[in-house]
């Protein structure tokens, strides 16, 4: 009996020192990242916390950030949600309550996001997902922003890319129907190529997870598109390219900013020569700031960074000029200043959220050439 | 027309080959031993992933691999048997299955841990040729795959029906207590049909690595799930009854994808459903008789 006491006693001595310790290492400013880290687009989730961690510590070689009269070093709390909505949502519940993050950057897709950002909301936590394009993730909140376009928008670039560049007359789309994103942009696509005077003559769905899409592509071919779109993620559309390849089907393909990932080529890029993409920047386009980062990335970490790398590279540099103008450590202030940014000049473009959380910036189109994504042209808002 | 439904029929035939060829495992164990295998899903995973290893490592011909890499997931399917479910041969059946369900799990997150959570990208065994005839596509991998599957199963067929091994597999499925009476060695029995369904999944992982060429820990999971309704369409126990379970789930699942991709899982899964309200034992299942 005794030494169970002992062990109780033990026990409540480690927690009070454990709580002391988190209470003396308050002095620190905790900002959470929800990331795919691991799971089937894990590729982007490493680049999320490369991004991420090459910014807390360029931030923290200069002493930190500026609150009021002192200066505060960053910390992030990275936490892997497996691309799984009901993981993304344990862990923005651990980042607000066990974590009492400031702000949450994340997560990276729309599934994700969508299933975070209410509770960010609800729990007054600033959020900005990086690379999240699906409307609805903003749609209602006070708290919520992001760092990149929307799909009304993309979808409208690609569709007239197809209809105005590559001349197309008949489209077809094979999308996810199990997730936001794909399924968002996927109907913007059809209205948009419609509006434009062409025929999406075929509209095929498939769910997550699914690596046979034989059925669905033999019927497009009946279809005889002039473009097939495949606005899915890069971990899919190699296989999807691939088999359409194999049954024959000679549309063109194009596809959007879930594309891109060094990933997509290491599976197809063969069946990848001379299709095109919208994406959110190209780190071939030159601009000091652009520049930089992607020197400083790659010699990092020996590749080039990926939109949604550079996206959350942005998303961080926002948090800290907002936390920075706040004054405070207080998630409110923090909010406030964070939807009064405005002309913020970052790796993809110029950011502001007054008036509205979805910044309006142009989207760059990629063509995949020799291997590589390759600029092709700039399209603005 | 006609070139749309030969198309479509070859993209049935091949994934109704591999159903197919894991269905025939849960039927197999389930016909000598009454247990639903769960975990064998995980064991057609592991199976892909061996090929793997063998691929990078080894680079044998590509017989050879599926020959070398049937034989080590045929050993891990024994060793799963004789390690977890032996001693629960005379359990209650939950717990025997609740034990599948659980290694299964650790199969998963094994490979998971040891390998990496991401897709792994599958090597390419053998260089994909498109082949074309008057407007149909296929290519040297897929009719690989169908014809390939097609004759190990009949090899199985032939091991059943023929050989001394698979008359004893049939008499320990038609009664466990009086055959080792008969001088039949129940483990070894019980082992051998582990090992030829694992073997059989091996082949369908690696064909899968050849036809979708990427894999990851958890393929196994929905691939099992589809696997096991083919044996029980087909009805469970019967080996016949797997084959052709597996091959009308691809049929129904390329038809329901062809008329609404949207309801493709649906409607094979009313199918599914139909099949069993008409026929409870499945299609080539024997009536149950219960003796008093």
């Amino acid at each position: 009996m005794a030494s169970r006491k002992g062990i109780v006693a033990l026990l409540a001595v480690a927690l009070v020192v454990a709580t002391a310790g988190t209470a003396l290492a308050a002095k620190e400013i905790r900002i959470g990242v929800s990331a795919p880290i691991t799971g089937d687009i894990a590729a982007l989730g490493q680049s999320t916390k490369n991004a991420a961690l090459m910014a807390e510590e360029e931030i923290n070689a200069k002493g930190g950030l500026k609150v009021g009269k002192e200066k505060i070093k960053v910390k992030f709390v990275i936490e892997d949600d497996e691309n799984k909505p009901e993981s993304t949502a344990t862990v923005f519940q651990k980042l607000i309550n066990q974590d009492q993050v400031l702000a949450i950057i994340g997560s990276q897709s729309s599934k994700c996001s969508n299933a975070g950002a209410p509770i960010a909301e609800a729990a007054g936590v600033p959020q900005i997902s990086p690379w999240s394009t699906n409307p609805n993730v903003t749609k209602g909140k006070q708290f919520v922003f992001r760092a990149c376009f929307i799909d009304p928008f993309q979808g409208k670039v690609v569709a007239m890319f197809a209809k105005n560049r590559l001349k197309a007359k008949t489209a077809a789309v094979l999308y996810d129907v199990a997730s936001d994103y794909n399924k968002g942009i996927a109907e913007v696509f059809k209205e948009e190529f419609a509006r434009a005077g062409g025929k999406v003559v075929a509209f095929e769905t498939y769910t997550t997870g699914d690596k046979d899409f034989s059925a669905q592509l033999t019927k497009i071919k009946t279809a005889n598109p002039d473009v097939l779109f495949l606005p899915n993620y890069f971990n899919e559309v190699p296989l999807q390219v691939q088999q359409a390849h194999k049954l024959g089907l000679k549309a063109k393909v194009i596809g959007s900013d879930s594309w891109d990932s060094p990933d997509l080529l290491k599976l197809g890029a063969e069946y990848l020569e001379g299709t095109y993409f919208s994406n959110h920047y190209s780190p071939d386009v030159k601009n000091p700031i652009s520049d930089k980062f992607v020197a400083a990335y790659e010699k990092k970490f020996g590749m080039k960074p990926d939109a949604a790398g550079a996206l959350t590279y942005d998303a961080a540099y926002i948090v800290f000029q907002a936390i920075e103008k706040a004054g405070k450590l207080d998630r409110k202030a923090i909010r406030d200043a964070l939807a009064q940014t405005k002309g913020f000049k970052g790796v993809t473009g110029t950011i502001t959220f007054a008036g509205s959380p979805d910044p309006v910036k142009s989207a760059v189109m990629i063509k995949i050439t020799g291997g590589k994504f390759v600029y092709d042209s700039t399209v603005n808002p | 027309m006609y070139t749309v439904i030969i198309q479509q029929a070859l993209n049935a035939l091949q994934l109704g080959a591999i159903y197919a060829l894991i269905a025939l495992g849960y039927s197999m164990v389930y016909g000598i031993i009454r247990l639903i295998n769960f975990a064998h899903g995980d064991i057609f995973m592991v199976g892909a992933y061996i090929g793997l290893g063998v691929a990078l490592f080894l680079k044998p011909p590509f017989l050879v691999l599926v020959l070398v890499t049937m034989g080590l997931t045929a050993l891990l399917g024994v060793t799963i048997e004789r390690v977890a479910y032996r001693r629960l041969r005379h359990a209650q059946r939950m717990s025997a299955v609740i034990t599948a369900l659980g290694v299964g799990i650790f199969l998963e997150n094994f490979v998971r841990a040891a390998i990496s959570a991401n897709p792994q990208a599958y090597p390419v065994l053998i260089a994909p040729r498109t082949l074309s005839l008057s407007g149909v596509s296929t290519t040297n991998v897929q009719l690989m795959v169908i014809g390939v599957s097609i004759a190990l199963m009949l090899v199985l067929r032939y091991i059943i029906r023929q050989t001394m091994l698979g008359k004893a597999m049939r008499a320990v499925s038609d009664n466990k207590e009086v055959v080792p009476l008969m001088g039949i060695n129940l483990n070894l029995i019980v082992s051998a049909t582990f090992a030829l369904g694992s073997a059989l999944a091996a082949a369908g992982g690696i064909f899968y690595g050849q036809a979708y060429p990427m894999i990851d820990p958890y393929m196994g999971i929905v691939i099992g799930w589809k696997a096991f309704i083919s044996a029980v369409m087909g009805g469970i126990g019967q080996v016949d009854g797997a084959m052709l379970g597996g091959f009308i789930l691809g049929t129904v699942e390329v038809i329901g994808a062809t008329f609404r991709s949207t309801l493709r899982d649906g409607i094979a899964f009313a199918i599914l459903i139909l099949v069993l309200l008409i026929k409870p034992t499945g299609l080539l299942g024997r009536p149950v008789t219960k003796k008093v």
